[in-house]
């Protein structure tokens, strides 16, 4: 690589970096208050995962659904309240997406494991 | 930014912070380390946004919990323009209106210079034990530690009330905190009847056992409701406003409100048949031995809190033997009007086998803990007999 490219690049990532600064973390604070690293969960696979995600996950993170054991009547009326209070679902997915929560988290199923907090400093 | 390397190292970080990395990624932590939480230490991390943090029930053994050990509620995003690091919170102010002849604002040193008043309180979440309820009802899956005790100091509520003059049409109050909620969620907004409001344990607190409130735990200031719910001592307060009729929002109709008789699962409840949840239960919970816990044979102390909200603890029984027998517990002599009482019973598990034991609190209301607490639909009080398995060899 040649200086003079190396010179650009350099120039290039510090225009990106000044974007990252400028964007992505102000985005990150809103999404991330904590300001700690991502350490959200994930939904489980399934044909409406992502549609499941971009519902749900905008304003909650995962772990809010599997930890949740509800019947389909539940299920139900948990996802006509969100849709409500501004999940975006479009109607056409809204049976689809009921019969998701309502497979994967069902009162039948275990418990879910949960993980404990670290304070970060050397220990307790 | 120096150099390429720097820069991606940066990036990077910058991505991890911004949550950028492929979701994958995101479990890529050490086997058994906790997931961070500044602050935070050794909780259940029931939600990560919004921050739901729950004690594990060995960590009651202090009549007063420490902060980093005490659970943490939120209903919505926590205010991103306050700054827990500036004490004097200098952007932040706090209203007293409505019902009253003379509104007013307060800064946090104009706050700070009123009289001081201290209260030892149990904090409960309404939704403690949701988990246990059968069947599952939906809300953060709380298991027994959605509850802590602390020194709350701060002004009392009923000062700044009188300051501004209360009208004779006050009969409500109003709390606004400054979280920020996401899409068309309706605002945490509650509000408690005036006389709770004037009582002279109700503060508007900035301190949590002596040091300023953290910002999990609504610094700079925050409602403290002694004996009531976790919710009605709204955090990140800067509205207070006296109504003239309970407040109309979802945070009190339907939520937090209880069926008036008892309801079986799936039977409509109309909003006229219910009331809002105010005062806690009365409720005891076993902090050792844990459950599913293997011990030696000899003499054990059974031990853990137990508290009844707006009333104090008569007594705390200890079974053994399943809930065949009862045996009373020695109440530790630290007592505050609202706070929980430590207990102990000394067992003598001389013989080897698996037992079930159980604590079972009783109130000066006269109130004891159930055998099977009372289902209602959002999951609101448990408070069952508690009970641990222990094998003893």
């Amino acid at each position: 690589m040649s200086p003079n490219l190396l010179q650009k690049l350099r120039r290039h990532l510090a225009i990106v970096g000044v974007l990252v600064i400028a964007f992505v973390l102000p985005m990150g604070s809103r999404t991330q208050k904590s300001g700690a690293p991502n350490v959200t969960a994930d939904l489980p696979a399934g044909p409406m995962q992502a549609k499941a995600t971009t519902a749900c996950l905008e304003c909650h993170e995962a772990r809010i659904i599997l930890q949740q054991r509800l019947s389909k009547a539940s299920w139900t009326k948990e996802v006509d309240k969100m849709t409500k209070w501004g999940a975006v679902v479009d109607p056409a997915d809204r049976d689809a997406l009921i019969d998701y929560l309502s497979s994967n988290f069902s009162p039948d199923k275990p418990a879910q494991e949960a993980q404990r907090t670290s304070s970060g400093k050397s220990g307790k | 930014m120096n150099s390429r390397r720097d820069f991606l190292k940066h990036f990077s970080a910058a991505a991890f912070a911004a949550g950028l990395l492929p979701s994958g990624l995101t479990w890529a932590l050490p086997q058994g380390q906790g997931i961070e939480f500044p602050g935070e230490e050794g909780l259940i991390l029931r939600s990560y946004r919004f921050i739901d943090l729950e004690t594990p029930v060995e960590y009651f053994n202090t009549w007063l919990t420490p902060v980093p050990h005490f659970f943490v509620r939120n209903h919505m995003h926590e205010p991103s323009e306050l700054d827990a690091t500036d004490p004097q919170a200098k952007e932040w102010r706090l209203s007293i209106g409505g019902e009253v002849e003379k509104p007013l604002t307060l800064s946090l040193g104009e706050l700070s210079k009123i009289e001081t008043h201290s209260v030892v309180n149990t904090l409960e979440c309404a939704g403690n034990g949701r988990s246990l309820h059968r069947p599952q009802v939906p809300g953060i899956q709380w298991g027994k530690g959605a509850v802590g005790t602390a020194r709350f100091s701060g002004a009392r509520l009923r000062d700044l009330l009188q300051r501004a003059g209360v009208k004779p049409s006050g009969k409500h109050v109003m709390f606004r905190g400054l979280d920020e909620v996401p899409g068309k969620v309706p605002p945490f907004v509650r509000s408690i009847p005036i006389e709770k409001a004037l009582d002279a344990d109700t503060l508007v607190a900035t301190r949590m056992n002596g040091s300023p409130l953290t910002k999990h735990h609504g610094f700079p200031a925050r409602a403290l409701v002694p004996g009531w719910i976790g919710a009605a001592s709204c955090k990140w307060l800067t509205e207070i406003k006296v109504l003239d009729a309970e407040f109309v929002g979802n945070f009190m109709s339907p939520g937090y409100r209880l069926p008036n008789q008892p309801v079986k699962p799936g039977d409509a409840v109309k909003p006229e048949d219910t009331h809002p949840v105010t005062a806690l239960s009365v409720k005891s919970v076993i902090s050792g031995p844990i459950d599913d816990a293997q011990v030696k044979s000899g003499r054990l102390a059974v031990h853990g809190v137990a508290w009844g909200g707006e009333a104090d603890i008569a007594k705390v029984e200890i079974s053994t033997d399943g809930g065949a027998t009862w045996n009373l517990a020695k109440l530790g002599h630290e007592q505050a009007r609202y706070a929980w009482r430590l207990w102990s019973f000394d067992w003598k598990a001389t013989k080897p086998g698996d037992y079930e034991i159980m604590s079972r609190a009783t109130d000066t209301l006269g109130r004891t803990q159930p055998a099977t607490a009372v289902w209602n639909p959002s999951g609101y009080l448990y408070n069952a007999v508690d009970q641990v398995r222990v094998h003893v060899a």
